[in-house]
């Protein structure tokens, strides 16, 4: 969804129609608090501001949207000029920027487009074939119920044989990261830009960070520190047609070493637990067909 | 589309629209010369340049040097050290500094702006460097800049050359900020002179290929 919020109702009108009418889902809110409450309440994936508010600005509500909703574009779309707005408070924000002039709205539209369609504000990168990527997810998507002890106990597996702390399966969506199988570890889902797995998608070949908190990718990430993540190693669960839809993970407290043969053997885990999903995969699709 | 971009004088094919190029070498002549080169296209192209940490009087000199005649009407320095220099043949923009990367992108789309409304459509965008500003700020806040600005050089159909010095970064760290431009010039200095290599331009050899660095 995307969120324009603009004090003036007329000028708010008119740009929610025009994204509207680009085939966008859009809502309006004209107050700083009115837009955060819609951030709280929707999946936004855009938010489009005025600048000046009386009560705040709109690089304020795009330091929040930063920290709400990470992935989400935010363009400043403003009447105010760009010699008064105060964008060294907010230098780690980063937003686009389109003057408001009349009654025009194409340039924002393209800008907005373009944002959304190859997700250019996201502080990671994307893997080349991001889009199909996320599709192949869907349907591979697994009620981890559903999944029952199958990857519970490949994970149990990995623990021992690695004599590791914890052991994962997770699997990566547009924004977050949900996990299908913890041992040793509770995860709740986590926003993209904070997994060591975002990174370690865009490698066909196991990845290994022996030092979590000598990599500068992971500086400062909050996350990593109170699970008491040093060591990280994951095999990609990759698709038949070759799509990265998630990994399979082993944590430590203490950096270490993991060698070729432990990377092989992680690599048939992680091939394994994608085995259980397409195996799951067909019996629904099995399934699905018998009721047609 | 429109035409692709042209590198005269340099050993390297044409570039698609859209495209970014880092440049990564350590930050002596040959890397500069060729990353100025690289942003100077013929008379109806613009070029906008962000200078990190250099006064816009002191770079539009060493741009000038190599070859490229500036002009207000085609050429933008955004300025993130600061410099009232009246007398550079260029429009200059000021940026409250390195840390600001919100300033950055903002001027970098108005000014992006005035070039268009004027009838100028191919823009080349140099950045120069990325070290500057991962010594002002941490990877994820410049991974998203970078993201960003190789974003809007796409959608406009422009090119951008974008600068880092490897001696400054860690493995992980370049590695992440080529991640997201398509396009890569690995550039030393050998005995014999400068050598570049590519990586993501069409058509071009794999081997280190040597270029001049000539200034005028």
């Amino acid at each position: 969804m995307i969120l324009c919020v603009d004090p003036a109702a007329s000028a708010r009108e008119r740009t929610t129609d025009a994204l509207a009418a680009a085939g966008f889902d859009v809502a309006g809110a004209g107050s700083l608090s009115a837009a955060r409450d819609a951030l709280d309440e929707h999946a936004v994936e855009c938010v489009v501001t005025e600048h000046d508010f009386g009560d705040g600005t709109g690089l304020e509500l795009a330091a929040t949207v930063r920290d709400r909703h990470p992935d989400a574009a935010c363009v400043l779309f403003t009447e105010t000029p760009l010699d008064d707005v105060d964008t060294d408070a907010f230098g780690s924000v980063v937003a686009e920027y389109v003057r408001k002039e009349d009654g025009d709205r194409g340039e924002l539209v393209d800008v907005v487009e373009h944002a959304l369609a190859f997700r250019s504000q996201t502080a990671y990168p994307l893997p080349d074939d991001e889009a199909a990527r996320v599709a192949a997810l869907e349907q591979y998507a697994a009620d981890p119920a559903e999944l029952g002890a199958s990857l519970d106990r490949l994970t149990e597996l990995a623990t021992a044989l690695f004599d590791a702390d914890a052991a994962a399966v997770g699997v990566i969506d547009a924004h977050t990261e949900e996990f299908l199988s913890c041992h040793g570890v509770s995860f709740d889902p986590m926003d993209r830009e904070d997994t060591v797995c975002t990174y370690a998608i865009l490698d066909e070949d196991v990845t290994v960070v022996e030092d979590v908190q000598a990599d500068p990718r992971f500086e400062g990430n909050e996350g990593l520190a109170a699970a008491d993540i040093r060591f990280y190693a994951s095999a990609p669960l990759v698709t038949p047609d070759g799509a990265a839809i998630g990994t399979f993970c082993v944590y430590d407290d203490e950096p270490r070493e993991f060698g070729d043969r432990d990377r092989e053997l992680l690599s048939l885990l992680g091939d394994e637990a994608m085995e259980q999903l397409s195996l799951r995969r067909r019996v629904r699709d099995a399934g699905g067909a018998g009721d047609d | 589309m429109t035409d692709a971009y042209e590198f005269e004088g340099l050993p390297l094919g044409s570039i698609r629209p859209g495209t970014t190029v880092l440049v990564v070498g350590p930050s002596h002549a040959g890397t500069r010369h060729l990353s100025f080169r690289m942003l100077s296209g013929p008379p109806d192209e613009g070029s906008i340049l962000v200078s990190t940490n250099q006064r816009a009087g002191r770079i539009a000199d060493d741009w000038a040097r190599s070859g490229f005649r500036l002009d207000e009407d085609r050429a933008a320095i955004l300025d993130c050290v600061g410099d009232d220099d009246q007398s550079v043949p260029a429009q200059v923009l000021p940026v409250s500094g390195p840390s600001d990367l919100t300033g950055i992108g903002m001027r970098y789309s108005d000014v992006y702006r005035t070039f268009r409304e004027s009838g100028v459509d191919r823009v080349r965008t140099g950045l120069f460097s990325v070290s500057t500003l991962l010594s002002f700020g941490d990877l994820k806040t410049v991974s998203r800049f970078v993201h960003t600005l190789v974003g809007r050089i796409d959608a406009v159909d422009g090119v951008g050359v974008f600068s880092i010095d490897p001696g400054m970064h860690d493995d992980q760290t370049v590695s992440t900020i080529t991640q997201f431009c398509s396009a890569r010039i690995d550039v030393r200095e050998t005995e014999s002179g400068q050598e570049l290599r590519t990586r993501g331009i069409p058509d071009q050899p794999r081997e280190w290929q040597s270029f001049d660095v000539q200034t005028e």
